[in-house]
């Protein structure tokens, strides 16, 4: 037997909801949809692929004060900022979910963020399951699959007559009391993704590709607009600087991206990664040789994001068979 | 996959130990020496030679600083800082007493207890020089257990070699010799006028049971190294601590990365021999 | 149509390769959605079938002449794109004897994205006056003559609203913005080494990505292409949260226009007003 949420009963949870925690959802905002906080549940998009911008954002905000510093009777006083409302994400992918769990790698390692820490602790995700995969989608291939509960506290699958509730962790469990749910014996479809995108083995193939032409070729066209890092659920570069208002100095994160010109320019002029060419290597060999060597998953989850959003078509589907192939011919000749 | 959530804490690793600068001092025209105290007792943390910290200048930011001073003397926090961008411009027109902040320490060390016994060579350029002040302070701080030092502090002119007056003092230890060098004299320059690389090859320091430690603009580097090669030292011999751009020092903002190594955290010090293996070119 | 630019295209581009009269011809091929095209760089006369020119030829390719400074090149321009040519080479940041243009009389590109493609001209198309390049080697298709339309409906439509419902427009948008910058990459007029909004001393605009910033971000860069915007819009095509960033642009080339009766790009030797002095000329401040 399934769990069900009817539709009307889906309502009146996320209503609830409202009253007492922050209830960020896929909304439209004019030609986009974006995860945004909500207050009724008419302002949620629930026929959607997926979101214009990855949710990462909820937990490594594209600005977030780190700490507040006051000079205060001849000392100096930090106060850290902390994360005090409970927030339910809503509509949340598998892949993005999957993304978000990623990034647990490098923020919670030792010494754990505390920011995304908080962050992470205060928020509930309700995953919704894909049931038309997009053309660019590709999570299959990089070890999700679009009802893939991994990663959510609640997954919804749409059936007939409302969402087929799996409840995955205890505070899943916990945001679900209360809610009318009912058995059926509806059986939820189980749709297909793009499983061609040959990732199996690509560390190994990035390694023996890394000195190939293919990079600095590829870069020829890429403009280093910063798109895909901005667009993507696991892309986590980020700059610190202090800003300065009304008196108060706050030490602030911000998104950045490390195809940035001057992104790893050292004081002195001096940049390793001066020219294009090593710039866009830097992206994909952190995705898919640094990032798994040092926390073991591939760093993309086959959101198709990027695909989609890069201006000249930089297609990491594409670059992955390539570096296969290029990564095969330097295996053959170094054999 | 998944790592297991820590328990969520307010100890924000960003937050840096209150500090107040003590003292500056000029050590060139665009070089100072800062000496930093921090004001928690609670805060002080012990650290080695060619470790590194961030120096915070509120209301502008913070930037990663190698440490100077040697902990076992307790001097304060000293960072001989160049005057190169926003937080050094900042941090140059500071007076005492100003607050700042602190984090660290970061990064790993020069393993000093591995070399003894042996006899060092060092080769400084410019700024180069302020992580090789403290190996050179705790190698004469335990000067018997140590072979032969011979110190090369190159600089562009003059006025530009750091911790000059220090040299002097230095040359004194026994079985120590400083050798100073510049790319362009002065009227009052009675001194060496050459190139790092070639004193070093007239010095010709001998590889046996040695280690040479260098630090300079890449370029000093580049030919030192070729030049140190040349005189028989092994790329294990040779050691090196290197720069990368860094935003957090805790191994996670991937930005100081050379290939999959983090600068920050599994540097800054090198020998030139995992430099060779590194997959990314420095 | 379609069909046989794309052969003189790759008739050119075998040539130029083969003589060694070009290092590298900039152009378009088909891109990993088989449906619309993207940049494409050809090295080898081998490769020219990979070029191709269709109505979703859109990008504005002449900002990668600016990596190629020093080797000679040849690129495929639209009428459009012909404008960034002269801008660029009136201010002296190409030669004109490293370059063989290959023009193209373009019959408008349409609304498209990745896999997506429709029967729709952009916006940008329907206001189109230079359909023909204004400077090229060689000319595929045959010169029209140009019936522009009016052209700024739209940005009289936005003046007429009342200025704090712009502001609050304004605000709407700047809030979207993720300052990626991807629309300065993409711009050919936006080639400044150190880009003021990177610049820390002084520190222009603040690090913060919050509205406030944003609209200080999207002004200024929006005045520094006052007179120098040639209209190839591919700041709003890239932008990632569809900012109608034309609105910005398109409103200081009508004020440039009235002011000085200047259109940027028209031609290679041209005097930018903005970026020219001339003594006799009063300024309007303490007069």
């Amino acid at each position: 037997m399934t769990k069900v949420l009817g539709k009307k009963e889906l309502e009146s949870w996320l209503n609830s909801i409202m009253q007492e925690r922050i209830l960020v959802a896929p909304k439209r905002v004019d030609d986009l949809v974006l995860f945004t906080p909500v207050h009724s549940v008419d302002e949620i998009a629930f026929d959607f692929q997926n979101t214009t911008l990855s949710p990462k954002e909820l937990f490594f905000p594209r600005t977030e004060t780190l700490f507040t510093i006051v000079h205060k009777d001849g000392e100096i006083e930090f106060t850290p900022v902390t994360v005090d409302r409970e927030t339910v994400l809503f509509g949340i992918r598998p892949c993005d979910a999957r993304g978000i769990a990623i990034l647990d790698g490098p923020y919670l390692s030792d010494p754990p963020d505390s920011l995304w820490a908080q962050h992470r602790d205060k928020t509930t995700l309700i995953g919704l399951a894909c049931a038309k995969p997009a053309p660019q989608c590709f999570c299959t291939s990089m070890g999700s699959s679009p009802t893939d509960t991994s990663n959510v506290d609640i997954l919804l699958t749409e059936v007939d007559d409302g969402y087929a509730v799996e409840i995955v962790t205890e505070k899943g469990e916990k945001l679900l009391q209360g809610a009318e749910l009912k058995e059926s014996d509806v059986k939820p479809s189980v749709p297909q993704c793009d499983a061609s995108v040959p990732a199996e083995g690509i560390v190994d193939a990035v390694k023996r590709a890394f000195e190939d032409p293919y990079w600095s070729r590829l870069a020829d066209r890429c403009i280093h607009c910063n798109i895909c890092a901005y667009v993507c659920p696991t892309c986590y570069c980020f700059d610190i600087r202090d800003y300065k208002a009304g008196g108060k100095i706050e030490r602030i994160r911000t998104w950045e991206s490390c195809q940035s010109k001057g992104f790893s320019r050292i004081a002195g002029g001096y940049d390793p990664r001066a020219n294009k060419g090593s710039r866009l290597r830097q992206r994909f060999c952190h995705k898919l040789l640094y990032f798994p060597e040092q926390f073991g998953p591939l760093g993309c989850v086959g959101c198709g994001r990027c695909v989609t959003a890069c201006p000249v078509n930089i297609d990491i589907r594409e670059i992955i068979s390539d570096i296969q192939e290029r990564g095969a011919q330097v295996g053959q000749r170094s054999n | 996959m998944v790592k297991e959530a820590t328990e969520p804490t307010n100890v924000n690793p960003f937050v840096p130990y209150p500090a107040t600068l003590k003292d500056v001092t000029d050590l060139t025209p665009d070089v100072k020496l800062f000496t930093v105290v921090l004001d928690r007792a609670e805060d002080e943390f012990d650290y080695k030679p060619g470790q590194f910290a961030f120096v915070s200048a509120f209301g502008v930011g913070e930037a990663p600083f190698g440490l100077t001073s040697v902990a076992h003397r307790k001097e304060g926090l000293q960072f001989a800082i160049r005057r190169v961008g926003t937080v050094t411009n900042t941090l140059h027109q500071l007076e005492p007493g100003t607050k700042l902040g602190v984090r660290g320490p970061f990064g790993n060390f020069f393993p000093l207890d591995d070399y003894k016994g042996k006899n060092i060579f060092i080769v400084g350029g410019g700024i180069g020089f302020a992580p090789l002040r403290p190996v050179v302070n705790t190698l004469l701080d335990r000067r018997k257990d140590y072979g032969n030092i011979l110190i090369l502090n190159a600089a562009r002119s003059p006025q530009d070699l750091c911790f000059r007056s220090e040299c002097d003092d230095w040359g004194k230890a026994p079985n120590t010799k400083v050798e100073l060098t510049v790319d362009a004299g002065d009227e009052n320059w009675k001194g060496r006028v050459a190139l790092a690389p070639d004193v070093v090859e007239e010095l010709k320091p001998s590889p046996d049971n040695a280690i040479s430690i260098i630090c300079g603009p890449p370029i000093m580097i580049r030919f030192t190294l070729q030049r140190l090669k040349k005189l028989g030292f092994g790329d294990e011999q040779i050691v090196t601590t290197l720069e990368g751009k860094m935003k957090c020092g805790l191994g996670k903002c991937f930005r100081c990365n050379v290939g999959e190594i983090y600068v920050c955290r599994d540097g800054p010090v090198f020998t030139f021999e995992q430099i060779s293996q590194f997959i990314e070119q420095f | 149509m379609e069909a046989d630019f794309t052969s003189q295209i790759r008739e050119k581009a075998r040539e130029l390769l083969e003589k060694g009269t070009v290092e590298c011809v900039i152009g378009y091929e088909t891109g990993s959605d088989g449906v619309s095209a993207r940049p494409s760089f050809i090295y080898n006369p081998s490769e020219v079938e990979r070029l191709v020119f269709d109505n979703t030829c859109s990008h504005n390719l002449v900002k990668y002449l600016l990596d190629k400074k020093g080797k000679p090149t040849a690129i495929v321009v639209k009428g459009c794109d012909s404008r960034a040519l002269n801008l660029l080479l009136s201010e002296k940041q190409l030669q004109r004897d490293q370059i063989f243009i290959i023009g193209v009389v373009c019959p408008g590109v349409v609304e498209w994205g990745w896999n997506r493609r429709s029967e729709q001209f952009q916006k940008r198309c329907d206001l189109c006056r230079q359909h023909t390049p204004l400077v090229y080697d060689l000319l595929i298709g045959t010169p029209v003559t140009e019936e522009p339309p009016p052209e700024f409906t739209d940005i009289a439509e936005m003046s007429a609203r009342a200025t704090e419902e712009r502001a609050s427009f304004w605000r709407e948008q700047a809030e979207r913005c993720l300052r990626c910058y991807a629309c300065r990459q993409a711009c050919p007029g936006c080639y400044c080494i150190d880009c003021f909004v990177e610049q820390l001393d002084p520190e222009w605009v603040g690090i913060r990505i919050a509205t406030g910033e944003n609209l200080m971000w999207n002004t200024i860069r929006a005045f520094h292409l006052a007179g120098r915007c040639i209209a190839c819009n591919e700041c709003e095509r890239v932008c990632p949260v569809n900012l109608p960033l034309s609105l910005l642009n398109r409103k200081l080339e009508e004020e440039m226009l009235e002011l000085f009766d200047y259109r940027a790009g028209m031609s290679e030797d041209a005097t930018a007003p903005l970026i020219t002095f001339i003594k006799e000329e009063k300024l309007g401040i303490g007069e």
